[in-house]
């Protein structure tokens, strides 16, 4: 038996790690770079494409809350309802809008949110959820599709700073998580940096001149380009650019130096590792990084929802509203898409742990900037907030509206792999028009 | 200009007349080779049923030189040295490839490979101890069978001086760190992952959802096994005891909130009955407090488990072994992801994993046995350019195994080839259980330290992160930075006595340089146009010729052709 | 089992006599002062009642007027104290067919109100909050008397039996000793054990406080925690000698699926009486003396116990607790098609002597349900 053809039959074959054509040769050149000063990504971004980005660099912030922030103790309050909850709701800056008492910060900058109370999505699983949200659940074709920040990656490129595309800061350990990037190819995941930290190795030996560095990179490149005729190109594509990467963090080692975040700016932001995580993300942005991915962990509350939550949000408050404020300040939000958000919201039923479960039913998420109409709420649950009343949002309505957002035409735009063309956000979904510009 | 021109010119003649006698020779061997392979049964099956499914063209065997760095790296986890690459290459015998095969599995490093390859599979970093490393060297020393292997992890036997180191497998998932609990659902999800191929993570807390074969009664069956498990701190080596497993293991959905209960039971098997005993009469042999003994109980589910799972009838225990080592010598397993077999997600190559398994089952689970087959295959022989007429981007599944997958290099696979390779120590020199005769034990002990601190070195740079599995190739930027910087690593690429820097420096001719340097670092020749580049790079500055040779031979470690196994 | 356990459980051992169905969630069922009323504070802004003295409890009209949750209930003589988690406190005749508030104080503190207590004299009455605040008020009409910043969200307060002194247990596993007329803490008991940051949040913190009959012994309850999200922990209890502030015993009561004591007692037969609730499912009650290393008696067969009332009659018990299956991430729905929620089982049991002569003379008492 033929062996497409099986696979086509029988569809069993998950996830084939097929082979990809597109490559960053489109960012890079195939040679290598000459002045030192061009050498961190090769430097070799083509002008014409250049110019473009030096006129519309759009960026993005994703705060992913992994676990399940609790859509009743945050986004879309019901006091005094049967599962509404201890908490009060508080008046925002926004007329008419009220949100959990758990974010006083947040309630003064509304007017500068887009908040979605409609979202109704597909899993209830944190191993399958916080891949398919973040994968925009696409309609299943047999490929892995890319998290958020490699497709941004990929469509937007990693823009003029030749910082890494997609970053990533996290608790915990760092590194290079090219899982992320499903049928993209490696050099589309995300670099992790753990703690915020530097990674290690960071700073050339003394022994070692820009000159000297540079002559044995280029041996070592021609090595590789040698060894990738006839092959694949997957692996060497992605040991290309580890080492691209490699070399441009090494010339902006400043990024890592959380000593010299200010008091005040700690303060603001929180002396917690959201609030230091959301300032060095914040630095990511400035030095021009496409896509920053600011995790915070442990807000799966199946037990003890409120006391977690009373302990939990009052953080992410701190830290949310701070980078919003700042980014506004500084007139980057107008650039930066700033999303907020977790696999699933929780159950509105109590259980007996006093927690909430898993509740892809009816759930919240927040956003501002580029792209979005300041100050709105789209979409409403019912009154007891179990079910949403409005028209429901999956995440495809969202990949659609940030893809919108950032100006790239979803409707049109298609990943091409292995001659297959593959839509950028599921097709069953539209962006949310009252969100956007 | 002139003069170089035509030293080039005239270098590039010569060298064309070498290659040209030697691929004549080359292919006249290539003509031989159905003879050449001396392949067993099971490696001539194999290659009638990957061509069955092939659907189109494979790529031709893979020069000597690239079986031999490829076989050198799969049996003894490092590169060939320069001498025994060209001794090799000398070889006319179409039996070579066979003889080499068979001299790297009964070589002493063959045991301490695979000690590192197993450990990192069944423990997957979770740190190291020195009685589980004795452990598994012992066992590939003597080839032990997977299956005895099996059942001196699953019932590790304080006793037994060559085994109990065993229990490692057991205490490093059972181990307190700070306020992190004891691992059990690790363990009994590895358990299943490691032995049967079965992820049963997911059945903790409710039927799998997206897989109808994985039930909440698997999760807790096993667990029932091993549920009571702990960690005795009354020896200074590895070991556990049980408590009496009294009843069986409820559990409940937490979608429906069913109660239920099972005994021990393996994934898909019987379930066994958990007997009541009068207080008192649990053991056959009784405890004994003055010898330190934990007696013998009539009712030990760690015996069971032990007794039950390596079974040769149990056809899951042996499809996953089975499985596993195909991928360890073919970058991907008949079924992939490796512990997700299941209805759903059937072997590529069916009818070959049955094969396998029954050929596994009939020569009692012998490793050695099976590795020598497998790398007898054309199919392991291939090489992994691509076939004619593919170019990069066509649609070619990798597990049609037309071509060769490249695979990763382990930390410690690097970093053994790496110190082969720039000649800073011989590699695999150290041996804590004593193979290497001869040395005085000060001197071992200094080098086993040294030899510790690199791999921790390495381990930092390329390992991933515990309990994270090391299946497929995952360039970091942390490794190009440990690269690029380390001062440990770059240390390796100056001249000192005996290194290769050192040796090339001593060299009259760039075109024996570049030889030399290919043929130590790459296990292969080099091209003219190499030859040609390392000319002209050493030229522009001769007062920085030694400089450059490091460079030159940095580059070609650093190079991806040298960080996988193609 | 020890004879000596087997003579206390001869004597105390709970059988159930009947279950009393709250719909929605109750956070805690009380026995008033009196013994003739069961009272309850829920999830639905109200304060409800049932007469125990008929045969089968008898729903009385609640109190309401609240908002959000009423987690924080208290009782002296006739009057009722319960407060909310919006800020509210209110004192009830709870023995009237309509009760109407005697006063309230509409923000006696800035949001969640977690516990009252009110002194043996029935002089003053304390509550802490989340707003880091311990008040105390006059009980006769809730006029403020002091209040102390203590920094830190406050779980417990409790009067000491005989001196007059609070007690105060907060979120870090600090439990604090107040005179009512200093401003500093006069004492502090470290239970920090009962506490950890994980990740960005604070888990645990001192969630019971018991005197013995003499105030001699004061018993601090939480759990250990091992993680935040969805917490686990090992549901303990500290006995502290309370003049010298040393640690007497540490008992763990449960394993870590049971993860928190809510409600700890001290019988005056010289045993603990403890309610743990945990992963959905686990729960126990357990009777236990402070210096036995195990429990003579042991119930983990209702699920997620958050509260444990002695009847004054000493013959009785009622434990709040939640419905099994509470849980789940899917749609739990009604043969309507409507989404449930979850109920409180008030299980009444009684001590085994009473429940054996009770067994004679009444052999007609059946389970009740009311909701």
């Amino acid at each position: 038996m033929a062996f497409k053809q099986e696979v086509n039959m029988t569809n069993k074959f998950r996830c084939p790690q097929q082979e990809h054509q597109i490559s960053r040769r489109r960012w890079l050149g195939t040679t290598v770079g000459t002045t030192v000063a061009s050498w961190g990504l090769g430097g070799l971004i083509q002008p014409s494409v250049a110019e473009s980005l030096r006129r519309d660099h759009k960026q993005v912030l994703f705060i992913w809350i992994d676990g399940g922030m609790s859509q009743l103790e945050s986004w879309d309050p019901k006091p005094n309802t049967e599962f509404g909850g201890p908490f009060r709701s508080i008046p925002t800056s926004l007329p008419g809008v009220y949100i959990s008492e758990l974010l006083p910060q947040t309630a003064q900058i509304m007017h500068k949110l887009a908040v979605v109370r409609s979202l109704c999505t597909q899993d209830n699983s944190h191993s399958a959820g916080v891949g398919r949200i973040q994968r925009g659940d696409p309609k299943d074709r047999g490929v892995t599709y890319p998290y958020f920040g490699s497709a941004v990656a990929n469509l937007l490129g990693p823009g003029e700073s030749a910082l890494p595309a997609y970053v990533w800061v996290k608790p915990g350990s760092g590194g290079f998580k090219h899982q992320d990037a499903g049928f993209l190819g490696p050099q589309y995941g995300a670099l992790a940096f753990g703690d915020g930290q530097a990674p290690s190795n960071l700073s050339r030996p003394e022994a070692f001149d820009a000159l000297d560095d540079q002559a044995r990179n280029r041996l070592r490149e021609a090595a590789n380009r040698r060894y990738a005729q006839n092959r694949r190109r997957k692996v060497t594509d992605a040991n290309t650019y580890v080492f691209d990467t490699a070399q441009t963090l090494m010339e902006r080692s400043d990024l890592f130096d959380q000593s010299t975040f200010t008091r005040q700016e700690l303060q603001r932001y929180g002396e917690h590792d959201l609030g230091r995580h959301m300032l060095v993300g914040r630095r990511m942005l400035e030095a021009g990084v496409r896509f920053v991915k600011v995790n915070s962990y442990g807000w799966d509350t199946h037990g003890d929802n409120f006391n977690g939550h009373a302990s939990l949000m009052p953080r992410f408050d701190q830290a949310f509203s701070a980078i919003v404020r700042d980014l506004s300040e500084r007139g980057m939000l107008e650039n930066v898409l700033v999303i907020a958000m977790s696999e699933f919201g929780r159950t509105p039923r109590i259980n007996g742990h006093i927690g909430r479960d898993h509740w892809p039913e009816a759930w919240s998420l927040a956003m501002a900037g580029c792209g979005l109409q300041s100050g709105v709420v789209a979409g409403a649950t019912n009154p007891l907030g179990t079910w949403v009343k409005s028209e429901e949002y999956d995440i495809g309505h969202m990949f659609h509206t940030w893809f919108h957002a950032l100006g790239i035409d979803a409707r049109h735009r298609e990943y091409v792999i292995n001659g297959q063309p593959l839509p950028i956000a599921h097709e069953d979904c539209h962006a949310i028009k009252e969100l956007l510009i | 200009m002139k003069c170089l021109l035509v030293f080039v010119l005239r270098d590039k003649c010569r060298y064309l007349l070498a290659w040209f006698f030697l691929s004549l020779a080359l292919s006249s061997a290539q003509l031989l080779l159905p003879a050449a392979f001396s392949q067993g049964p099971i490696a001539v099956r194999i290659d009638e049923l990957i061509h069955q499914r092939a659907d189109g063209t494979l790529s031709p065997l893979a020069s000597d030189e690239a079986f031999l760095r490829r076989i050198y790296l799969d049996l003894v986890g490092r590169i060939p040295t320069l001498a025994e690459t060209r001794e090799f290459l000398t070889r006319r015998s179409p039996q070579r490839r066979a003889q080499v095969v068979d001299a790297l599995l009964a070589s002493d490093e063959y045991p301490l490979r695979m000690a590192q390859l197993f450990d990192v599979m069944l423990n997957e970093r979770r740190g190291e101890h020195v009685e589980w490393r004795g452990f598994l060297r012992q066992a590939f020393k003597e080839n032990r069978p997977w299956d005895r292997i099996t059942r001196e992890i699953l019932n590790p036997d304080v006793t037994q001086n060559i085994s109990r180191g065993a229990a490692f497998f057991y205490t490093g998932r059972l181990k307190r760190y700070g306020q992190v609990p004891a691992d059990v659902p690790g363990l009994v999800r590895d358990i299943g992952r490691m032995f049967l191929g079965v992820d049963v993570q997911c059945a903790q807390c409710h039927d799998h959802l997206f897989i109808d074969d994985y039930a909440q009664v698997d999760y807790q069956g096993l667990l029932a096994f091993v549920g009571n498990t702990y960690i005795r701190t009354d020896h200074p080596f590895p070991a556990v005891a049980e408590k009496q497993l009294t009843e069986k293991v409820q559990f409940a959905s937490v979608f429906d909130g069913e109660q239920k209960k099972t005994g021990p039971r393996l994934p898909g098997g019987v379930e066994f009955d958990v007997p009541k005993f009068e207080p008192g009469e649990e053991f056959l042999v009784p405890p004994d407090k003055k010898k330190k003994t934990l007696g013998v109980r009539k009712f030990s589910t760690l015996r069971i488990l032990a007794a039950e799972l390596p079974r040769s009838d149990n056809r899951g225990f042996a499809r996953n072994i089975v499985n596993r080592l195909w991928w360890v010598m073919m970058g991907r397993g008949l079924v992939d992801p490796l512990d997700l077999h299941h209805p759903d997600n059937p072997p590529s190559h069916p009818e070959l994993l049955e094969t396998l398994t029954d050929a596994m089952i009939a020569h009692q689970f012998d490793i050695k046995w099976f590795l020598r087959e497998l790398a007898l295959s054309g199919t392991y022989q291939r090489s992994s350019q691509l076939p004619g007429g593919f170019s990069d981007g066509q649609i070619l599944l990798p597990q049609s195994y037309r071509v060769a997958l490249e695979r990763p290099l382990s930390a410690e696979q690097l970093l053994q080839s790496t110190l082969t390779a720039t000649g800073v120590e011989q590699s695999w020199s150290i041996d804590p259980t004593g193979a290497k005769a001869g040395q005085d034990q000060s001197t071992i002990a200094a080098k086993e330290e040294q030899q510790q601190e690199w791999i921790k070195l390495f381990q930092a740079a390329f390992a991933n992160p515990p309990k994270e599995p090391e299946i497929e190739i995952a360039p970091s930027v942390r490794a190009a930075l440990f690269l690029m910087n380390d001062t440990t690593f770059l240390g390796w690429f100056e001249s000192r006595p005996g290194n290769l820097v050192h040796r090339l420096a001593a060299l009259d001719g760039d075109r024996l340089v570049a030889e030399e340097l290919y043929l130590t670092v790459l296990t292969r020749r080099p091209s003219t146009d190499e030859i040609l580049e390392v000319h002209t790079y050493l030229a522009a500055d001769p007062a920085e010729r030694t400089k450059r040779l490091g460079y030159l031979a940095w580059a070609l470690v650093t190079s991806t052709e040298f960080c996988v196994n193609h | 089992m020890s004879e000596d356990h087997q003579r206390l459980l001869a004597k105390y051992e709970p059988k159930e006599i009947a279950v009393i169905t709250a719909q929605p969630q109750v956070a805690s069922a009380h026995f008033s002062p009196c013994g003739r009323y069961l009272c309850a504070g829920g999830y639905d802004r109200r304060v409800r009642r049932w007469d125990m003295t008929t045969d089968r409890p008898r729903e009385l009209a609640s109190l309401g007027g609240h908002d959000g949750w009423v987690e924080a209930i208290a009782f002296h003589g006739e009057t009722l104290y319960s407060a909310d988690t919006w800020g509210k406190l209110a004192a009830w005749k709870y023995t009237a067919a309509a009760p109407s508030p005697v006063w309230t104080v509409a923000q006696a503190h800035e949001g969640w109100i977690r516990q009252l207590a009110v002194s043996s004299d029935g002089q003053y009455l304390a509550s802490c909050g989340r707003d880091q605040k311990i008040q105390i008020f006059r009980a006769d009409n809730g006029e403020p008397v002091r209040q102390w910043f203590v920094g830190q969200d406050l779980f417990c307060v409790l009067f000491h039996p005989h001196t007059g002194q609070l007690v105060s247990g907060d979120l870090h596993g600090q439990v604090n000793i107040w005179e009512l007329g200093s401003e500093d803490p006069v004492r502090t008991v470290d239970a920090s054990v009962l506490f950890l940051q994980h990740r960005l949040q604070d888990v645990g913190g001192v969630r019971a406080l018991a005197f013995d009959q003499a105030g001699k012994i004061l018993t601090i309850g939480g759990t250990k925690p091992k993680n935040g999200g969805t917490v686990q922990g090992t549901p303990t209890l500290l006995v502290v000698d309370f003049e010298s502030g040393e640690l007497r015993n540490t008992l763990e009561i449960g394993g870590p699926a049971d993860c928190f004591v809510h409600m700890v007692r001290h019988h005056d037969a010289g045993f603990l009486m403890a309610v743990t609730s945990g992963t959905p499912g686990n729960g126990r009650i357990v009777f236990q003396r402070p210096a036995d290393a195990e429990p003579f008696y042991l119930n983990k067969n209702i699920p997620n116990c958050h509260s444990l009332s002695l009847h004054p009659d000493g013959n009785q018990i009622a434990v709040a607790a939640t419905n099994r299956g509470s849980n789940g991430n899917g749609r739990p729905l009604n043969a309507n098609g409507d989404y449930i929620g979850n109920y409180s089982p008030i299980h009444l049991l009684a001590f085994s002597d009473v429940a054996q002569s009770e067994q004679a003379s009444r052999p007609t008492v059946s389970k009740s349900s009311t909701s």
